[in-house]
């Protein structure tokens, strides 16, 4: 397992603290992580209240399983980054359903599309603050190639499968799979420095 | 040494791209793979800093309050729930009085415990002395400007969350105030500053004690902050 930051370390320590019924260690990882998080499923699912009642369903989930939590899969802030985009990602899948239902999927396709082009263009806008830990990210995805980056993008927000990649981008399967791996190695070493 | 199928394999597991089976065959193949585990590691470490690009907001206060309120009901319900499984000794006529002295005995050790577990949680969890504040803009501010306070009174401290407020012009700041029922004029909690997005989150303690706080409200103000309000209040909100 690799080194852990220092912030890695008192993430761990709160979660533990959490899992023996601490509800202070509890409002405090709320207060380090709920901006993240909040983000994220806003981004994925473009509704404020939608975002907030995923987030809810998030921290309720991390109050409950905070003893299942395994250290050597993932640092708290991925767990928790990980239960968010699964959140989203179910409540992505039911209003789709209702969609179907509703106007057919014709209609739903366009708008997942038109929101994943979205979030890809707002993320491409943003600027560079090396103080601040979000930007030092989208620093460190500038420098992936573009296509590297839009697949992982797509996968990542637009949770399309990479079948899904392949076809909107009109690329072979493989070469979807080896540009977000390729992404994913990159991001991992430019991480670790 | 890992092929580049493999790596291909955790980047799409980690990713949640893998079918059902694919992912259960390759969760068996993490199983019996340590540097397999230490890439998947990596991988959902380098997926999840994807978050971190996201344009950055912050939920409500109010989400906090109906998250820690499920926590505490939860946590409630787990201490309770024995004391509904207890079984009832109703059907034995000659052991009545004796099964009711040992009930009510139970409900009063029941009750001190939890009463110290409230006492506890009073202690422990400062969310519970926290009152909070939604302020809302006023002209000349942005209509989506927004902020929030917690204020806790026993502490004579607080945090401020602000987001969508532009930054002053040069020579200008914002400054807090909390507005006491006990005092004539808003007392100053001090100057924040926002960053580019328009966001700050602040720790903050009004310079004269506030024990009857109505309100907070943001000024803008001269640059560094001005004893007595002179300025536009931009935002205010009560509890």
């Amino acid at each position: 397992m690799a080194e852990e930051t220092a912030q890695q370390v008192a993430d761990r320590e709160m979660l533990l603290r959490v899992g023996h019924g601490d509800q202070a260690a509890f409002s405090a990882l709320y207060d380090r992580l709920s901006g993240p998080l909040y983000s994220l499923a806003l981004k994925m699912l473009g509704d404020a209240s939608d975002a907030q009642d995923a987030l809810q369903e998030v921290f309720l989930q991390i109050w409950s399983r905070a003893k299942t939590y395994d250290p050597e899969k993932s640092s708290v802030f991925s767990w928790a980054v990980l239960l968010t985009r699964s959140r989203a990602i179910d409540r992505l899948r039911a209003r789709d359903r209702r969609l179907r239902v509703m106007a057919g999927s014709t209609a739903d396709e366009t708008r997942l599309a038109e929101a994943t082009n979205a979030s890809t263009v707002e993320s491409a806008a943003d600027t560079v603050d090396k103080n601040d830990e979000a930007a030092h990210v989208r620093s460190l995805l500038n420098n992936l190639l573009s296509e590297q980056r839009q697949a992982i993008d797509l996968a990542f927000f637009g949770h399309l499968t990479h079948h899904e990649i392949a076809a909107r981008l009109g690329q072979p399967l493989g070469t979807i799979k080896a540009r977000i791996r390729r992404g994913l190695l990159k991001l991992r070493e430019q991480l670790r420095t | 040494m890992i092929s580049e199928e493999q790596q291909d394999q955790a980047a799409l597991y980690v990713l949640g791209l893998l079918e059902p089976h694919e992912a259960a065959a390759f969760e068996s193949e993490l199983n019996k793979n340590a540097e397999l585990r230490d890439i998947a590691r990596e991988f959902r470490e380098a997926a999840a800093a994807m978050a971190l690009t996201a344009p950055p907001r912050m939920p409500p206060a109010s989400l906090k309050q109906r998250v820690m309120r499920e926590i505490a009901i939860k946590t409630e319900d787990r201490t309770v729930v024995p004391l509904q499984h207890r079984p009832s000794l109703g059907w034995v006529p000659w052991v009545i009085a004796a099964g009711l002295a040992v009930f009510c005995g139970l409900l009063a050790l029941d009750r001190v415990r939890l009463e110290r577990q409230l006492a506890d949680m009073r202690a422990a969890d400062s969310l519970m002395q926290t009152t909070f504040y939604s302020l809302a803009p006023s002209a000349p501010a942005p209509a989506d400007a927004r902020a929030t306070v917690a204020w806790q009174p026993g502490r004579q401290s607080g945090v401020i969350r602000i987001s969508n407020l532009p930054a002053p012009e040069p020579g200008r700041d914002y400054q807090l105030w909390a507005v006491d029922a006990e005092h004539k004029d808003p007392i100053s909690a001090g100057v924040v500053r926002v960053d580019k997005n328009g966001v700050a989150q602040i720790r903050f303690k009004p310079v004269e004690k506030a024990e009857h706080v109505k309100a907070f409200a943001i000024s803008l103000e001269r640059e560094g902050g001005v004893p007595k309000k002179e300025g536009p209040i931009l935002l205010v909100g009560s509890s």
